[in-house]
C-alpha cells in the first residue's frame, strides 16, 4: 500500500522545464535491506546541479546528483545506477544504514 | 520520460484518476496504464503483471524484467465541517499530505473565500451538501463546529456511510452529550465508539495550529490503519 504522501516531485520537474531547464528524474526502483527511502521515491536535478526531493536519507543525493549531470552532458536517455552499503572510506558514497537501493535515471526531452 | 507524458501524469493527478507508469528501463520508453486502456503491443506482454501491481498499489520492477511500474492512487477524501480556525491549518498541513479537503459550513461569514482560499467550500446544511459529495468507507470526517445542529447531521451520515475515520472536536463532556443524542437517535454503541471525541492524538497543545496538527498526526495513524 503506498502511503498518503505527495510530494509533488514531477510537478516541480514540470516547472524547471517550463523554466527551459534541462531535467533528470531520479528514481527508486529498486531496495534490498534496511534502505531509507520506499520504491518510487524520486529527486530531480537540472544542468546546474540545483535538485529536489530525495532518494534516500541524504546518504546518496550528491552522487546521484553528479550521475544527473553528467547523463544530460553525455546527452543520454536514462541509466541505472545501484548504491551499496558504505565502508570505512570516508570519501566513498554509499549507505551507512546498510540496505542496498536502485536508482533509475532518465531525462525529461 | 517524454515531457508530454510527464504533462499528462500531472493533469491525471490534478483530475484524481488512478493510473500507473509503465517504464522499459532499457530504452526509456514509458507510457501511462489505466483501467480499461489498451497498452503498447510491447507492454501488452507484461499485462497481468502489471495489473497486478495495479491492483496492489504497490510499485517496483516485475520479475526478472527490466520493466518499472509506478501506481498512482486516489487521494484520501477528508470532508471538514466547520470553516473555523483549526480548519484553516488543516488545510494548510494537507497540502504535502495525499488528502482532498472538502469544507462544509452552512455560516457564510465562516466559508468565505478570503478564508480559504483555492479550497473546496460547500456553504450548506450538511444534509444538502453530502448530496453533492460522493462518500464511501474510504472517506475521513473531521466535524469542528461543535455546534450539533451542524455536526451531528455529518456525524450521522458518516457513521451510516461507514467511513474510515469519524472525529468529532469538543471536550469529554460535550463528546459524552454528543453519544448521548447518537444513541437516542438510534445508533449503537459500537457505531458511536468509532468517533474519535475528542478528536486527535495527544500532543498537549490547544492552539489552533497545534490542534490541527494533532488531528492530521490521528488521521494519517488511522489511514495507515485501515483494512
Amino acid at each position: 500500500m503506498k502511503n498518503s504522501f505527495d510530494e509533488k516531485i514531477l510537478e516541480e520537474a514540470h516547472d524547471w522545464v517550463k523554466a527551459n531547464q534541462k531535467v533528470v528524474l531520479a528514481t527508486v526502483i529498486q531496495t534490498w535491506g534496511s534502505s531509507p527511502r520506499q520504491v518510487g521515491s524520486r529527486m530531480i536535478v537540472n544542468e546546474k546541479g540545483d535538485f529536489s526531493g530525495s532518494v534516500s536519507g541524504g546518504c546518496v543525493e550528491s552522487a546521484v546528483v553528479r550521475e544527473c549531470i553528467g547523463l544530460i552532458k553525455d546527452n543520454k536517455p536514462c541509466k541505472k545506477i545501484e548504491f551499496k552499503v558504505s565502508n570505512e572510506s570516508a570519501w566513498e558514497v554509499g549507505l551507512a544504514c546498510g540496505g542496498e537501493i536502485a536508482v533509475y535515471l532518465e531525462q525529461v526531452n | 520520460m517524454k515531457l508530454q507524458t510527464l504533462k499528462s501524469i500531472i493533469e491525471k493527478k490534478k483530475n484524481k484518476s488512478e493510473f500507473a507508469i509503465i517504464t522499459n528501463l532499457t530504452t526509456g520508453e514509458s507510457e501511462i496504464f489505466e483501467k480499461n486502456k489498451q497498452l503498447s503491443k510491447e507492454m501488452e506482454t507484461y499485462s497481468s503483471q502489471i495489473e497486478e501491481f495495479f491492483k496492489s498499489k504497490k510499485n517496483g520492477v516485475i520479475e526478472n524484467t527490466e520493466i518499472f511500474v509506478e501506481t498512482y492512487v486516489l487521494p484520501i477524501k477528508v470532508i471538514v465541517v466547520g470553516a473555523v480556525h483549526i480548519a484553516q491549518y488543516l488545510v494548510d498541513f494537507a497540502k504535502s499530505l495525499n488528502f482532498e479537503i472538502s469544507i462544509i459550513d452552512p455560516r457564510g461569514y465562516f466559508a468565505s473565500e478570503q478564508r480559504f482560499p483555492d479550497m473546496k467550500i460547500i456553504n450548506k446544511w450538511p444534509d444538502e451538501a453530502f448530496k453533492e459529495i460522493e462518500t464511501n468507507e474510504n472517506t475521513a470526517l473531521v466535524a469542528l463546529t461543535h455546534d450539533p445542529k451542524i455536526d451531528d447531521p455529518a456525524l450521522q451520515h458518516a457513521i451510516k456511510k461507514k467511513f474510515y475515520y469519524i472525529g468529532a472536536l469538543g471536550s469529554k463532556k460535550t463528546h459524552e452529550n454528543r453519544c448521548q443524542r447518537l444513541k437516542e437517535a438510534g445508533f449503537s454503541d459500537e457505531q458511536i465508539n468509532s468517533i474519535h471525541g475528542p478528536i486527535g492524538i495527544k500532543l498537549g497543545g490547544r492552539s489552533a495550529p497545534e490542534i490541527a496538527l494533532s488531528i492530521i498526526a490521528q488521521l494519517v495513524s488511522e489511514t495507515y490503519n485501515r483494512k
